[in-house]
């Protein structure tokens, strides 16, 4: 026997290695697609409620589409699935007219219901959206979000399990009532005793919390409790039913649907830019009747997949590519023009180029900053420069000395010359900073600031009292695993020494790593970048609040606050509104617990044939604006034979 | 031999739990988690986003969970990329990187084979010189430099091959070259230095005092003693391509295993990582079963322990 | 004496024999393994050149700071990405010293040497021969400072796999039975875990602040973190090696015979055994370093691996590999450190080859 295998051996071997050769090599082939371009690496989700980046936006906005669009030109609101808006007189109510003929793509018309039932699934503490803040300036949604109820408040109890008879992803069955009492108990809790947690003291002692209700329903007070499962059961807490949530009843929230084609907005404060913000991806609608009886993931599955937007999805593989085809029920579906478009996922910059050079790609929003300059000489046609709302800048953890002198923190800024880095070290693809918020939003006038003034700088950290950087400590640059994160970094640290003779230790951190450490002012110096939302000052300056999720600097500013959260939301004239914004970013910058450092550009290559695809301050390129010009493609791909 | 089977899956059993332990654990002691985001997201979110992805039961709850799980062959969501299962990843990435690693793997063996078993006949002379300068060039330049280059020839300098992507067998071609040449050049230095021992031996003076040419002697006689080293060298190979195939499939766009392994780690994404170390576990210990159940196959002296 | 031939008496035969005996029995010499395989080695050309090779590139990488090199980190904006040139460099700039040099962090013998050449020197440096790169450093010179890091991290890490593999190895052969057995599983079980995971989540962990200022007071930094994980993962493979030869030798003559005088058994391993497989793990070694050098330029394309103001051989090959595109080749960016690398590995394993064939008694009279 064994000898017989010994002798067959071999063969069997190479039999084996030339069949898994074979299936290696035995794939199908799909035929081309109309468009094909450059996703960025994989998108993490379709789902529009928690997806929160570019390339995911690119195929939420072919798959679903929102009550208005943006006009890739100028960002302006377009109608979407709302004909037509209005505004009450104090601005606070606003109203969008749904057209008739938008349909989700198994027939079904897309009605207000439909949206009521998205924002409210946007708003579920459980979906735990990163966006669902954008809905807080509507009447009683930051509570609802926020899971607060009061005294007296109307309730909406959520069961664990969805009521018989319904789909088997639906929410859990509701029951209404008045809130009698609240109270909330901390098993075990691990911060007894203790005034000031840190932020892992408070998670610990949230995940304890256990929250007891004592409801008046139809006239009965009822008992009912919620909190995390492994404290729902102590013994203690027996005479309450253990429920899946509690939250005020979504009544109370501003958003109504009177009738099918009525979608009304009750906003806490006059936000003319809201009507914007219905266009922004988070905000889009999603199919009721799919998510219930899916549930996550299966319902966006192509199979699945139930969307109003002028695409739909017809394959995915992931992190290869996603497969859109036009849709036909599409309520603008005649000015719809690609039929078949393939967005591919790359992770490397320099693959993303390499394809779009081999005529892989029609299009690559991704270009390579070392061959940046290169292309710009070569002065290529199908090269587009972009002005971005986006900008780098350097935080400062102002908890810690010496950073918590202002005089410190100026001279450092001052010390920068901004020009040299973006022309000289980053060679262009930028604009160097004058201000926080970036240039490009109409009406808006930064106030100036960050010139290089070496003179000034030595002056004021000699002020300060630390004369030609001496006495002061080395403080540490914290960046991430980026190639411009460190040249710029190291241009900087360069510059600081030979300015002011203040050492800079550079500490590159994979980015979970950095992340955290920001998150927990666990830095001196970090860099970091932020992209506007939309366009408005607002999304740049909210960030600086005391204790807002994004400061991550330890500043806190009395008036700055009260710029922005009180005052300015109030303001109806966007005249004085934008200039009361102005009054805010000028603390900022006085202050400068942030140094802004450079605008960037987007660049990006896309070939001269495909037409519709405008430069805008938020870098949007709707799909369903393209198309191409056939004759000209004939005319740049023929002398090049196609592999 | 059923014996040794049972004995090796009893170990593997063990292996994957140890080493799916030190995993569990390890990830969650590293900064960060599945939610850090650019932008921080405010408290009662996060404790939401952690609630979904079942991270705020107490640790052992989420250990045994896990196991539990894993028993039936159930290996989550994955944290990051959440519309789809970690055994969907890996059913869709599987495929992908095995059909590249097996053709590299191809590749490197029939050619590194070749020019070792070359090298050693002519021992000393002018292809034994080259071929080894060669392999030597192979293990000494970085992956990723021999892609940038083979990229630049024989993408754009000579169109004939695609830049990158996959679903074609021109795909192939150019990252399978890439990721086996270091393998080719080991197993060719390999092979020649088994190849010489062989050689040395008694019996291939003898056989050639019989009068048989050269490649009689060295196909049928001494290719034996050149393939054992080669073939223990084939455990930490395809380890070398399971992890180099990472450096590969980013340069050419290929959606196959590797890049998780990096990814997962670096984004925190517990259940994938986890998944991607069993596979990784798996693999591994397969192919280093398979190889000394060959050992006994080829050479029966040696006793299966 | 008389002339005549063949009339010299017997004795002067003898005599004459005797001391060409004589003679010849003062030229033997005793010889040992080491000086055999010396004798052997010398006679392999390409091991010698490669082992001169090193030497070579061993002493330059220690004399840098002594070398009249244009600064490794001094950003200059005005020569980026200039090719190959003979145009001569600005001046040093005296007072830069450190954000050029970095000469804080040079120990005293390195901070010796950099004085040293300024006072040959001046501010006069070579010319960039060797191109600069985006940030218009000259490549020249961080080749030299690269070779430090390098090799440092080639050596460190191939010592402390060394140390950790040969004691583990050493121990789990000696003591035999049960304890190999269990130790040996450990090392198949570590085998199987995925480097790359535990390389980044280990770096990770080891980055958080309370870890890492006690481990600075330790004089521990990032650098030698870095030496150590990468050292604690290339033990696995030399502990079965050692292991194996362990065992082939445990029942020589001479660890009986050490036992019988008393020795204790850590003695026998570490005094007895672990000589004996020095030349095995010799090659083994010289076949490593290159691993862990490619290893970190592998970590370098990561972003895992050295980090700035710091250079090394990995991170300039991977800083090339994004320069060579369609649109524009920087290709001296690729080319020298891609052949400094290549060369050192290829000097490496010619060495290790000739050692081993050196060291290896079967492949006698060859």
């Amino acid at each position: 026997m064994q000898a017989i295998g010994r002798k067959l051996f071999p063969y069997l071997a190479a039999i084996l290695l030339l069949l898994a050769a074979y299936f290696a090599v035995a794939g199908e082939r799909r035929a081309p697609a109309d468009f094909t371009f450059v996703n960025g690496t994989e998108i993490k989700s379709i789902d529009p409620a928690i997806s929160t980046g570019q390339p995911e936006g690119r195929i939420i906005r072919a798959l679903f589409e929102g009550l208005v669009n943006w006009d890739p030109r100028d960002l302006s609101s377009t109608p979407g699935v709302a004909a037509r808006w209005e505004m009450s007189e104090d601005s606070r109510r606003i109203t969008f007219h749904l057209r008739d003929d938008a349909l989700w793509s198994d027939g079904t018309p897309v009605t207000a219901d439909d949206f009521v039932y998205s924002y409210r699934r946007l708003l579920d503490p459980l979906t735990a959206a990163q966006y669902a803040y954008q809905l807080y300036y509507v009447v009683g949604a930051e509570k609802y979000n926020r899971g607060q109820v009061a005294v007296g408040d109307r309730v909406e109890i959520e069961r664990f399990d969805p009521p018989s008879g319904a789909p088997p992803h639906a929410r859990g069955e509701l029951l209404r009532g008045t809130l009698l009492e609240y109270a909330e108990a901390f098993v075990d809790d691990p911060a007894a005793g203790k005034t000031e947690l840190s932020d892992d003291e408070q998670r610990e002692r949230l995940r304890r919390r256990v929250r007891m209700y004592t409801i008046e329903i139809d006239g009965e007070a009822r008992r009912f409790k919620t909190g995390v499962a492994a404290f729902r059961d102590e013994p203690e807490f027996d005479a309450y039913e253990p429920v899946k949530q509690v939250l005020v009843d979504f009544d109370t929230v501003g958003i109504r649907a009177p009738d099918d084609r009525t979608l009304i907005f009750e906003l806490n404060n006059p936000a003319p830019y809201f009507v914007s913000l219905t266009g922004f991806y988070p905000l889009y609608p999603v199919h009721r009747e799919t998510v219930e009886r899916f549930g996550s993931p299966d319902w966006m599955r192509p199979e699945n997949l139930v969307g109003n937007g002028p695409y739909r999805l017809e394959e995915r593989a992931f992190r290869d590519y996603i497969r859109l085809a036009k849709s036909e029920t599409y309520w603008n579906a005649e000015n719809v023009k690609l039929d078949v478009i393939d967005a591919l996922a790359v992770e490397s910059n320099v693959t993303a180029l390499n394809m779009y050079e081999n005529r892989q790609v029609d299009w690559t929003p991704v270009v390579p900053t070392v061959i940046l300059p290169e292309l710009k000489k070569q002065d290529r046609d199908d090269l587009r420069v972009a002005p971005y709302l986006t900008i780098t800048y350097f935080r400062f953890n102002v908890t810690r000395s010496p950073l918590t002198d202002a005089r410190v923190r100026r001279a450092l800024s001052l010390a920068i010359d901004r020009p040299e880095i973006v022309d000289k070290i980053m060679r262009g693809g930028r604009t160097a900073a004058t201000s926080f918020v970036p240039i490009g939003i109409e009406g808006y006038e930064s106030p100036d600031c960050c010139q290089h003034d070496p003179e000034e700088a030595r002056r004021l950290l000699a002020k300060a009292g630390f004369p030609g950087g001496k006495g002061m400590r080395k403080l540490t640059l914290l960046h991430n695993a980026s190639e411009d994160a460190e040249k710029l970094c190291q241009a900087v640290q360069f510059q600081w020494h030979d300015t002011l003779g203040v050492e800079v230790e550079l500490v590159r951190q994979e980015w979970g790593t950095y992340q955290e450490k920001v998150r927990n002012l666990e830095y001196d110096v970090a860099i970091a970048g932020w992209i506007g939302d939309y366009v408005d000052p607002n999304t740049f300056l909210d960030m600086f609040v005391t204790g807002g999720g994004n400061n991550n600097t330890g500043w806190s500013h009395a008036e700055f606050d009260a710029i922005i959260k009180e005052r300015a939301p109030r303001e109806r004239d966007p005249e004085k509104r934008l200039a009361l914004m102005r009054q805010a970013e000028e603390i900022l910058l006085a202050e400068m617990p942030v140094v802004p450092l450079y605008f960037p550009e987007r660049n990006y290559l896309v070939r001269t044939y495909v037409k519709g695809l405008h430069n805008n301050i938020l870098d949007v390129h709707p799909l369903h604006d393209l198309w191409i010009d056939e004759a000209e493609r004939e005319r740049q791909t023929a002398p090049r034979r196609k592999r | 031999m059923i014996a040794f089977l049972l004995r090796r899956f009893m170990w593997f059993v063990i292996t994957v739990w140890a080493v799916q332990s030190l995993s569990f654990f390890l990830v969650r002691l590293a900064p960060g988690g599945p939610f850090t985001q650019e932008r921080n997201v405010p408290l009662h979110v996060e404790l939401a986003q952690r609630a979904k992805l079942n991270l705020d039961v107490p640790l052992y709850e989420q250990y045994f969970g896990y196991f539990g799980k894993l028993f039936r062959f159930d290996l989550g969501i994955s944290d990051r990329q959440p519309d789809f299962t970690v055994n969907e990843i890996i059913a869709a990435g599987f495929p992908v990187s095995a059909s590249l690693g097996v053709l590299a793997l191809l590749f490197a063996v029939a050619l590194g084979l070749a020019a070792g078993i070359v090298s050693a006949v002519f021992r000393g002379r002018g292809w034994d010189v080259s071929i080894m300068a060669a392999a030597t060039l192979g293990i000494a330049v970085p992956s990723f430099v021999v892609a940038s280059v083979v990229i630049i020839l024989f993408v754009f300098v000579w169109p004939l091959f695609p830049a990158a992507g996959w679903g074609e067998p021109a795909n192939l071609v150019l990252p399978a070259f890439c990721l086996g040449a270091p393998y080719a050049a080991y197993i060719a230095r390999l092979s020649r230095t088994g190849m010489l021992e062989v050689l040395s031996q008694d019996y291939i003076r003898t056989a050639y005092a019989k009068g048989l040419s050269t490649r009689a002697v060295v196909l049928r006689h001494a290719l034996r003693g050149a393939l054992l080293p080669v073939f223990s060298f084939l455990g930490p190979a395809v380890a070398g391509i399971l992890t180099g195939s990472l450096v590969i499939e980013k340069i050419f766009a290929i959606p196959g295993l590797g890049v998780h392994l990096l990814n997962a780690a670096l984004q925190r994404d517990f259940t994938l990582m986890l998944g991607m170390v069993l596979v990784y576990t798996t693999v591994l210990y397969s192919m280093n079963t398979l190889v000394d159940l060959s050992y006994r196959i080829l050479d029966p002296r040696v006793e299966l322990t | 004496m008389n002339r005549t031939t063949g009339n010299r008496t017997k004795g002067e035969h003898e005599l004459e024999r005797y001391a060409a005996l004589w003679e010849e029995a003062r030229a033997i010499r005793g010889t040992s393994l080491g000086r055999d395989a010396w004798r052997r080695l010398r006679r392999q050309r390409a091991a010698m050149a490669s082992l001169v090779a090193l030497c070579v590139v061993t002493v330059l990488a220690l004399i840098t700071p002594l070398l009249p090199l244009q600064p490794p980190r001094r950003v200059d904006s005005d020569r980026i990405f200039m090719p190959p040139t003979f145009s001569r460099p600005a001046a040093l700039d005296l007072d830069k010293l450190d954000a050029d040099f970095g000469r804080k962090d040079l120990d005293l013998v390195s901070r010796a040497l950099l004085d040293a050449r300024l006072a040959l020197f001046g501010g006069w440096s070579l010319p960039s021969i060797c191109g600069t790169d985006e940030l218009g450093r000259d490549l020249f010179s961080r080749l030299f400072w690269g070779a430090r890091v390098s090799l440092a991290v080639g050596v460190v890490a191939t010592l402390v796999s060394l140390v950790i593999g040969v004691s583990y190895g050493a121990t789990a052969g000696y003591l035999g039975g049960r304890i190999d057995n269990f130790m040996m599983r450990l090392v198949d079980i570590l085998y199987s875990v995925p480097f790359i995971c535990v390389v980044i989540l280990l770096v990770s962990i080891l980055s958080e602040d309370s870890i890492r200022t006690w481990l600075e007071s330790w004089h521990i930094d990032r650098i030698t973190i870095f030496y150590l994980v990468v050292g604690a993962i290339y033990w696995l493979t030399m502990s079965r090696v050692v292991r194996g030869q362990i065992i082939s030798l445990k029942n020589e003559q001479f660890v009986e015979a050490a036992r019988t005088i008393g020795a204790s058994q850590r003695r026998i391993i570490f005094f007895h055994l672990v000589p004996n497989v020095l030349s095995v793990v010799i090659v083994y070694l010289t076949l490593t370093i290159p691993s862990v050098m490619l290893f970190e330029a592998f970590l370098s394309f990561l972003g895992l691996g050295v980090q700035a103001p710091d250079v090394s051989w990995g991170l300039l090959v991977n800083q090339g590999f994004n320069v060579i595109t369609p649109i524009k080749i920087y290709w001296w960016l690729v080319v020298f450190p891609g052949l400094a690398l290549a060369l050192t590995l290829y000097a490496l394993n010619f060495l290790g080859d000739g050692l081993r064939d050196a060291l290896d008694p079967r492949l006698k009279n060859r």
